[in-house]
C-alpha cells in the first residue's frame, strides 16, 4: 500500500506522463511550421486537455486503489482478528491444559513410584520367606531339636535295646521251658519215692517214724515246689509268658522284623527328605537370584521418574512463558517465545535422561574406589 | 552390633530397592529424601556409612558431602555416591568433596553390598 501511494502521491507527474505526447508532437509542428499565436494557443490547450484527462485518470485510480485497499485491510483484519483469536484460544488452551497435564505426570509418577514400592515390598518379603524356608530346613537338619538324622538314631537306639532284650527274653523262656522239664521230671521221681517210702512205712509198721520221714520228704518236695515257683514260674505267668506256643515264637520274630523294616523306611525317607531339600536350596537360589535381577530392573523407575519430572519442568516452563507473554498485551512479538531456545533446552535434557535409560538393564556394576 | 546406613536419595523406590539390598544384608538403613534432609537426621547418632544420590532437590548430592565433612561428629564417616550420572567431571568433583566411591545406577545389590562391606566403618 505505501509503494502505491507513493507513486500515485503526484498529481502533476501523472498529468505531465499523459500529457507528454502532446508536447512532443507540439515541438515537432513548431519545428516544422514555426511558432505563431494559433499555433501557440492550441497546442497550450491540447496540453492542458490531456494534463486534465491524465489528472482524471489519476483521481480514477487512486478511487480504485482506495477500494482495493479497503478491501484488503477488510479481508487482512479479519484474518488479523482470527488469528489474534486462534493465538488467544491457543495461549488459554495451553494455560489450561498444561496444569492439567502437570498434574496428570505427578499423578502418574507417585502411582507408579507406590506400586514399584509395593513391588519391591513383595519380592523382599519373598526373598526373606525363602531365606526362612532355608534356615529351617538347616536346623531341621543341622538343630539339635528337629534333627531328622538324630530322630531316626536316637529311634534306633531306643528300638535296638528292646530288640535285644526282645532277643534275650525268647532266650530265656526256653531256657525256663527246658528247666520246668527237668523240674517236672525231678518232681516225678521224689513222686514215686514219697510213694516207696509210704510202702515201706506200711511194711515196717513204725508208723510214727515214717510218717515224720514221709512229712519231711513232702516238705521238702513242696519248697522245691515253691522255689520253682517263686523264682520263674509265677513271674512268666505276670508277665503273660508262660504256656504261649510257637505262635509267641512268630510274634515276637515278626515284631523284630517290622521293627527293622520300620527303621528302614525311615532311611529312605530321610534320604527322599534330603533330597527335597537339596532342590528347595537350589530353586531359593535361583528365585533369590531373579530376584535380584527384578529389583535392578526396577531401579529403573527412577529414570522413568527423572522423565517425567523433566516433563512436568517443561510444561511448567511453557506455562511461564506464555503467562509473561500475556502480561505484554499487544506488544506480543513472536521472538518472545524464544522456540528454538526452548526446544534446544527441552532436546538436551532429553538426551542426557534418554542416555542414561538406554544403559545396559542387567546392571552396569559401574563402581570405582577413591 | 547392628551397622547403620544413611540413604540419601529422592526417589522413594530407589531408596527402597536400595534400602531392601541393605536390610538383607543385616544392616540397619535411614532414610532421607534429600541433602538437607539428610542433615538434619545427623543428629549424633552413629552412622556407619552413607549412599547418597547427586541430583536432588533442595540440596544436590555434592553439596552434602561438603556439609557432612565439616561436621566433626561425622566427617571420618564413608560415603557412597548412588548416581546415575556418568560424567568424569562430576566424579571429579565427588571426589574432591570427600566421597569414598561411586556406583552407577543401575546398580547389581552385590555390587553394592560389596562396596558398603569395604568401606563401612566397624
Amino acid at each position: 500500500m505505501t509503494s502505491l501511494k507513493n507513486n500515485s502521491d503526484n498529481p502533476f507527474l501523472y498529468g505531465l506522463l499523459t500529457a507528454m505526447p502532446v508536447i512532443l508532437g507540439t515541438v515537432v509542428m513548431f519545428w516544422y511550421s514555426g511558432v505563431n499565436v494559433y499555433s501557440v494557443s492550441l497546442s497550450l490547450l491540447l496540453i492542458f486537455c490531456s494534463m486534465g484527462s491524465g489528472l482524471f485518470l489519476w483521481r480514477h485510480h487512486l478511487a480504485e486503489l482506495a477500494q482495493t485497499n479497503a478491501r484488503w485491510e477488510l479481508d487482512e483484519s479479519s484474518k488479523i482478528n482470527a488469528i489474534a483469536t486462534y493465538t488467544t484460544e491457543l495461549e488459554r488452551l495451553l494455560l489450561t491444559i498444561s496444569p492439567i497435564l502437570s498434574q496428570q505426570v505427578m499423578f502418574s509418577r507417585e502411582h507408579t513410584e507406590q506400586e514399584i514400592i509395593s513391588l519391591a515390598n513383595r519380592f523382599a518379603a519373598m526373598v526373606n520367606e525363602l531365606q526362612q524356608i532355608v534356615d529351617s530346613t538347616d536346623d531341621t537338619l543341622d538343630g539339635q531339636h528337629f534333627h531328622l538324622d538324630s530322630v531316626i538314631n536316637t529311634s534306633h537306639d531306643l528300638l535296638q535295646p528292646v530288640l535285644e532284650s526282645l532277643t534275650r527274653i525268647y532266650q530265656v523262656e526256653h531256657q525256663a521251658k527246658a528247666e520246668l522239664q527237668k523240674l517236672s521230671n525231678h518232681l516225678g521221681g521224689l513222686h514215686a519215692i514219697a510213694a516207696e517210702v509210704h510202702e515201706l512205712t506200711e511194711k515196717i509198721d513204725n508208723r510214727h517214724q515214717l510218717v515224720d520221714i514221709e512229712l519231711r520228704l513232702n516238705t521238702e518236695v513242696n519248697a522245691v515246689i515253691e522255689v520253682v515257683n517263686k523264682a520263674l514260674i509265677l513271674p512268666w505267668f505276670d508277665q503273660g509268658f508262660l504256656g504261649e506256643t510257637a505262635g509267641d515264637d512268630l510274634t515276637l520274630s515278626q515284631a523284630e522284623d517290622h521293627i527293622n523294616q520300620t527303621l528302614a523306611y525311615l532311611g529312605l525317607a530321610l534320604n527322599h527328605y534330603r533330597e527335597d531339600v537339596d532342590a528347595l536350596r537350589n530353586n531359593a537360589e535361583q528365585i533369590r537370584a531373579e530376584i535380584n535381577n527384578v529389583l535392578v530392573a526396577l531401579q529403573f523407575q527412577d529414570r522413568v521418574s527423572q522423565i517425567l519430572t523433566q516433563v512436568e519442568n517443561n510444561l511448567l516452563n511453557l506455562q511461564k512463558t506464555i503467562e509473561t507473554i500475556q502480561r505484554q498485551g499487544s506488544n506480543r512479538d513472536g521472538n518472545m517465545l524464544q522456540v528454538d531456545a526452548a526446544v534446544e533446552h527441552i532436546e538436551e535434557n532429553y538426551k542426557s535422561v534418554n542416555s542414561k535409560s538406554e544403559r545396559e538393564p542387567e546392571g552396569s556394576d559401574d563402581l570405582t574406589f577413591f | 552390633m547392628i551397622k547403620t546406613i544413611l540413604i540419601v536419595d529422592d526417589s522413594a523406590s530407589m531408596r527402597q530397592v536400595v534400602s531392601i539390598a541393605l536390610k538383607g544384608a543385616g544392616y540397619e538403613v535411614i532414610e532421607a529424601c534429600d541433602g538437607k534432609d539428610a542433615l538434619n537426621k545427623l543428629t549424633g547418632i552413629k552412622i556407619h556409612l552413607i549412599l547418597s544420590d547427586i541430583n536432588m532437590p533442595v540440596m544436590d548430592g555434592i553439596s552434602f558431602v561438603k556439609e557432612v565433612k565439616k561436621l566433626d561428629h561425622y566427617k571420618f564417616t564413608p560415603i557412597i555416591m548412588l548416581t546415575t550420572e556418568m560424567e568424569p567431571e562430576k566424579k571429579q568433583a565427588a571426589r574432591d568433596a570427600g566421597a569414598k566411591a561411586w556406583v552407577t545406577k543401575p546398580f547389581q545389590p552385590p555390587v553394592l553390598l560389596g562396596a558398603v562391606a569395604k568401606l563401612v566403618l566397624p
